[in-house]
């Protein structure tokens, strides 16, 4: 048995569109270890969510294609699967959990029955066993059996999230999606939920993908970190190496423009420019045009994921000069 | 006056606005009070549903306050007829959450930006004010390129950037700021707040900025009022709020802040209890009650706790601050 819940090598994914192909993934690679909990951070549009859709082969096509690439989920290649084994691991084996609890769940359907259908699809039980066991999982993730009779719109938005973990979690998924999970929610909400589902992880003995833009709520949670740009990855390493002895430049442009908690008042610096659009991305590395960095050698070759120390893997050609360093790491 | 004489621009007193729903009485605002000096900027904080938008609409008079003083650059508007507001708009706006759904999508940014120039009648003559929209173009950053663009060919910065030229061109006193940067991306939201912080420099503005998310107002805020069901809980200078908080609900707010720190020291996580109850007919009690760690017997018995003054500057509302 590998190491790893999780192998993705090469994907590609556009979509085709009328107006032209939108270059969403463009030759990604990660993996995430059994138990282990990877965050994927990266800006609007830069394939976050298509990455996780692609792990349960749901880019809607079209205008989606997955065009190359594998994805070694426990060892089998999902983009191999008949429709027939999509649809046992899809549930059983990954499970996702959404941006908007309020639009992921069914408005007239109590939320004890919406988890209870869940079960009884994938377990094959009766569906007075199921409700119980519903109830069970309602209980797991703190909210009150009786609620189990209410519909979705009689709960607080907190509330709504922790029902779609807990429908996330009725089949004991090995891997959970969380695509931005708590966006949505109140800062005071947001560290309760984040909570449950550390502790949810660890007593279940799952591994995660969590999609997040917040760079807090990264290291509040996970033990490795990716961050992707204009469909690819960038940097790659545990979480201490990213944050502590962060390499590319887009990383450290990321933490330069949070607004620093403890100090106050100081210009920050922000990354100049946009993402480059997708349809039309540049000859050479994604980053060059908006990177302090960047020589002409950028704006020709693109750099390739290269490995620099433990675990810690980087995509910028400006290593190839041994002596180069970022200025973050030059003051402590 | 003398000169150094601090100017307060804006002044609120016992702020309310009720809403009658077929429940009862919705307490959207309940009684807040503050002051802003010209030039300066007040952070007001607070999660979803604590009336932090209400205030900043009722402030400009977009909704009707129930009870209250609103007291701008000397002249007390509450009682301002609809026409006599209209005037004063050129001198207090707006700059919205969402680019997306505040901006016409069949207007040019042309016409999105020189809409408010034509509407109050602030220049005469096509030229002049195309002259002067392409200068609020280069006041705010955006490339004089897009003059012709409509919003749904532009990104949410170029957007929010619109947002913020048309908030300029009636040459403001007071901008209300209300979650500026929430729906923009941390490179592009960095932008943003650097703009408004520079033209605040430049121009001398003064801001009410309204938001939820505290590493925000902190960076952007000379004092932070917190807001919670419809009260400010307390209110001090930014540093001081962040180094001192004193009111419970304050505590767990800054502590529940998920920092972007690996490894290094982290203060401890203080999670609070349940979720903020219905602003639907309160009773006169502390508000925070019953999610709070440190209530004691006379939260119980004693009565919604005022905003007073424990330190010079530094108010809270809470029966267990000495």
């Amino acid at each position: 048995m590998s190491d790893n819940i999780l192998e993705i090598k090469d994907l590609v994914v556009h979509y085709e569109t009328d107006d032209g192909c939108v270059n969403a993934v463009n030759g990604l690679s990660f993996s995430i270890g059994r138990k282990k909990t990877l965050g994927l951070v990266g800006e609007t549009g830069a394939g976050k969510t298509t990455t996780a859709l692609s792990i349960l082969n749901l880019v809607p096509d079209p205008p989606g294609k997955i065009k190359s690439g594998s994805i070694l989920l426990d060892g089998r290649d999902v983009l191999q699967m008949t429709d027939k084994e999509l649809e046992e691991m899809r549930g059983n084996d990954v499970a996702m959990i959404f941006q908007d609890p309020m639009t992921a769940l069914n408005p007239v359907m109590t939320v004890g029955d919406q988890i209870a259908e869940s079960i009884e699809l994938h377990q094959h039980v009766s569906s007075k066993e199921a409700f119980e066991k519903a109830k069970e999982m309602l209980k797991m993730v703190g909210i009150a059996e009786s609620r189990a009779y209410d519909y979705p719109h009689q709960f607080s938005g907190g509330m709504r999230q922790r029902v779609v973990i807990a429908i996330a979690l009725t089949c004991k998924p090995k891997l959970l999606l969380s695509d931005e999970p708590t966006t949505a929610l109140d800062v005071t909400i947001q560290a309760q939920v984040l909570e449950l589902m550390k502790e949810l992880i660890r007593s279940q003995q799952m591994s995660m993908l969590l999609i997040t833009h917040d760079l807090g709520v990264v290291a509040e949670t996970c033990d490795d970190v990716a961050v992707m740009y204009a469909g690819k990855i960038v940097e790659i390493g545990t979480a201490d190496e990213v944050f502590n002895h962060t390499l590319h430049p887009y990383t450290e442009g990321l933490f330069n423009s949070l607004p620093n908690l403890r100090e106050r008042g100081e210009e920050l610096i922000p990354i100049k420019g946009l993402m480059p659009d997708p349809m039309n991305l540049p000859e050479g590395c994604a980053f060059a045009p908006r990177c302090p960095y960047a020589t002409e050698a950028c704006e020709k070759t693109q750099p390739e994921l290269t490995l620099m120390g433990g675990t810690h893997c980087v995509a910028c050609l400006a290593y190839r000069d041994a002596q180069f360093s970022l200025r973050r790491n030059h003051n402590g | 006056m003398a000169e150094n004489e601090k100017k307060i621009l804006l002044e609120v007193d016992h702020l309310t606005k009720y809403f009658n729903t077929p429940k009862g009485l919705l307490h959207a605002v309940d009684g807040v009070s503050f002051q802003i000096e010209q030039g300066k900027t007040l952070g007001i904080v607070g999660e979803s549903g604590c009336g932090k938008s209400t205030t900043g609409r009722a402030i400009l008079k977009l909704i009707e306050p129930t009870s209250g003083k609103i007291i701008f650059d000397g002249k007390d508007i509450t009682k301002y007829s609809r026409s006599k507001m209209r005037r004063l708009r050129t001198e207090m706006t707006i700059i919205f959450q969402d680019p997306f759904s505040s901006l016409d999508p069949r207007q040019s940014v042309m016409q999105l930006i020189s809409e408010p120039i034509r509407e109050h009648r602030l220049i005469k003559g096509s030229e002049e004010i195309e002259k002067r929209t392409l200068e609020l173009m280069d006041t705010v950053g955006l490339a004089r390129r897009f003059v012709n663009s409509y919003p749904h060919e532009l990104d949410g910065g170029r957007r929010q950037r619109i947002g913020i030229a048309r908030a300029l061109a009636v040459n403001p006193k007071l901008i209300i700021c209300d979650e500026p940067v929430s729906a923009l991306d941390v490179s592009i939201q960095a932008q943003i707040l650097n703009l408004l912080k520079q033209l605040q420099k430049d121009i001398g503005l003064t801001y009410v900025f309204i938001t939820h998310d505290l590493s925000v107002v902190k960076y952007f805020s000379d004092d932070i009022a917190v807001m919670y069901l419809g009260q400010m809980v307390e209110k001090a200078n930014s540093d001081e709020l962040f180094r001192e908080p004193l009111h419970p609900y304050t505590k767990a707010l800054l502590s529940a802040i998920p920092l972007p720190i690996v490894g290094k020291e982290k203060p401890e996580r203080q999670l609070i209890r349940g979720e903020i109850t219905s602003p639907v007919n309160l009773p006169d009690q502390c508000r925070f009650m019953k999610r709070c760690d440190v209530c004691q017997a006379c939260c119980e018995t004693g009565k919604n706790p005022e905003l007073r003054e424990v330190r010079p500057g530094h108010f809270v509302a809470c029966h267990c601050v000495e």
